[in-house]
């Protein structure tokens, strides 16, 4: 593997980024292993954002991981890796790495960044989703914010257990079961001080459960933050119109297929690279409707504003979305 | 953050922990009472003005409530402005505050030259600064962390 990884050429997805060179591989669970990476020549790396990700290539396909330090002067990257035996083989050819490889990496790159103004960050993670969580987690003990965790794993198959209970101490609530977890949540949803902010990180259908009570408890959007990503495939999501405003053309996008596929198959030719939101080269101009966006390319405020989507992966909140094609 | 040696009932009435709405009036504000909170629980706080005084029980109040309260604030715009500020500080969010102005009330203006701020009583479009004597022009622009309308030199161009 040592040298294969740089014969193939840089994807344009990772392109403007740096070539690292894994100094450590070190097992967290069964199917989920820490890969640490640093310059070849012992330079420092860019600093990142506390809920930062990295593009990495894997042969000639690229994939996103959340960086798990805080982010502040860093001398080496770790990321986490759970190996994903179905998927597009991109985490296993990460766990075929070993010490002395070379990856082609981007820049960190922040979608899921802590709010400066908080006084308190209430963290809740289940599963690999524990990933970004544990860097806020870290970068709050170092900034002296106040943190505390909701971690939910399967007995046995937690990683970064130890981690998180050196660095938050009483502050960390570990859940093993669904009806515990729910008990707990509930507790913490109703108890916090009013300069708290919620993120949450795991498998899709968790983020939208503890979302949606978290608004049902009164918390306003703009306290809650998730990271859509990486810890599960996405899901088929629901069908919705898109109505190309230049062209007057009307197309029907089923669940199952993307907004990208629904274009070329009408005979568009959408740039793009990753096909998995990753790189931000699919993105397309919304002129009415709410996107539901599933990307890591765009920030929070981006999303927000609505007027931009990544068409690769997002879908729609409305029935009918009006794009600038 | 909550270490005041009195709990905050003793003065404001409120439970510890309380999420509902705070409806909080100054001055003679009379349509609070009005204000529908959509069958969450209300808690009913009045002042006659916001003063040190008052903007410190309303700090006590919201440092006691948690998050899923909403705050609705009424009376001139002077008081509502600082009361407002004082919500940001305590880790408020804007959407969690509803403001109900008196329009003809006093308002607020900063100075970007010398950063006092001065009440505008007359409800004109330019006030004198208090700190520097520039004439402001009072904008839409209201920060919430300084609690006040932006101003700026009204007679700039013909100064120079
Ligand atoms: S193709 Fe990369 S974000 Fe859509
Ligand atoms: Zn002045």
């Amino acid at each position: 593997m040592t040298m294969t990884a740089l014969k193939t050429r840089a994807h344009p997805a990772v392109e403007g980024g740096l070539q690292l060179e894994v100094t450590n591989v070190s097992l967290q669970t069964e199917s989920i292993i820490s890969i640490t990476l640093a310059d070849p020549s012992g330079e420092r790396l860019p600093s990142y954002v506390p809920g930062s990700h990295l593009v990495v290539q894997y042969g000639s396909g690229v994939n996103a991981y959340s960086l798990t330090e805080s982010g502040s002067a860093p001398s080496e990257y770790t990321i986490s890796v759970l190996r994903v035996e179905d998927g597009a083989g991109g985490s296993v050819a990460m766990h075929r790495l070993s010490v002395g490889d070379r990856v082609y990496v981007s820049r960190p790159r922040s979608a899921f960044a802590p709010v400066s103004t908080a006084t308190h960050h209430l963290l809740v993670a289940a599963g690999i989703g524990i990933t970004p969580v544990l860097s806020h987690a870290r970068a709050a003990a170092e900034r002296g914010i106040a943190a505390s965790l909701i971690y939910v794993y399967r007995p046995g198959a937690g990683a970064h257990v130890a981690d998180t209970r050196e660095l938050l101490g009483p502050g960390l609530i570990e859940c093993t079961d669904r009806g515990s977890f729910q008990k707990v949540l509930t507790e913490h949803l109703t108890t916090q001080a009013l300069g708290t902010h919620l993120y949450v990180c795991g498998p899709a259908a968790f983020m939208d459960a503890v979302l949606d009570q978290a608004r049902e408890l009164g918390w306003s959007p703009a306290r809650l933050h998730s990271e859509a990503f990486g810890a599960a495939p996405l899901d088929e999501g629901e069908p919705f119109t898109v109505n190309l405003v230049r062209s007057g053309v009307r197309l029907e996008v089923p669940a199952g297929v993307s907004l990208l596929e629904t274009l070329e198959k009408a005979g568009r030719s959408i740039p793009n690279m990753c096909r998995k939101g990753i790189c931000g080269e699919c993105s397309l101009s919304v002129v009415r409707g709410a996107p539901q966006h599933r990307d890591l390319y765009l920030t929070d405020q981006e999303k927000a504003a609505n007027t931009t989507m990544m068409c690769c992966v997002s879908r729609s909140e409305d029935p009918e979305l009006e794009l600038d094609l | 953050m909550r270490s005041v040696s009195m709990p905050p009932t003793a003065c404001t009435g409120l439970e510890p922990g309380f999420r509902g709405v705070i409806c909080a009036s100054f001055g003679a504000a009379g349509d609070i009472a009005k204000q529908d909170t959509g069958g969450r629980p209300r808690h009913d706080l009045h002042f006659a003005s916001a003063t040190p005084n008052t903007l410190s029980d309303l700090r006590t109040v919201l440092g006691a409530s948690h998050v899923g309260v909403r705050l609705v604030l009424a009376g001139p715009q002077a008081d509502i402005r600082a009361a407002a500020a004082v919500a940001a500080e305590c880790g408020l969010l804007e959407e969690e505050v509803t403001l109900l102005s008196d329009e003809a009330g006093p308002r607020v203006v900063y100075c970007p030259h010398c950063l006092t701020t001065t009440i505008d009583r007359a409800a004109g479009s330019e006030v004198e600064c208090q700190g520097c004597a520039t004439v402001l022009a009072i904008t839409d622009h209201f920060s919430r962390r300084k609690g006040a309308y932006l101003g700026y030199s009204a007679h700039a161009e013909e100064a120079s």
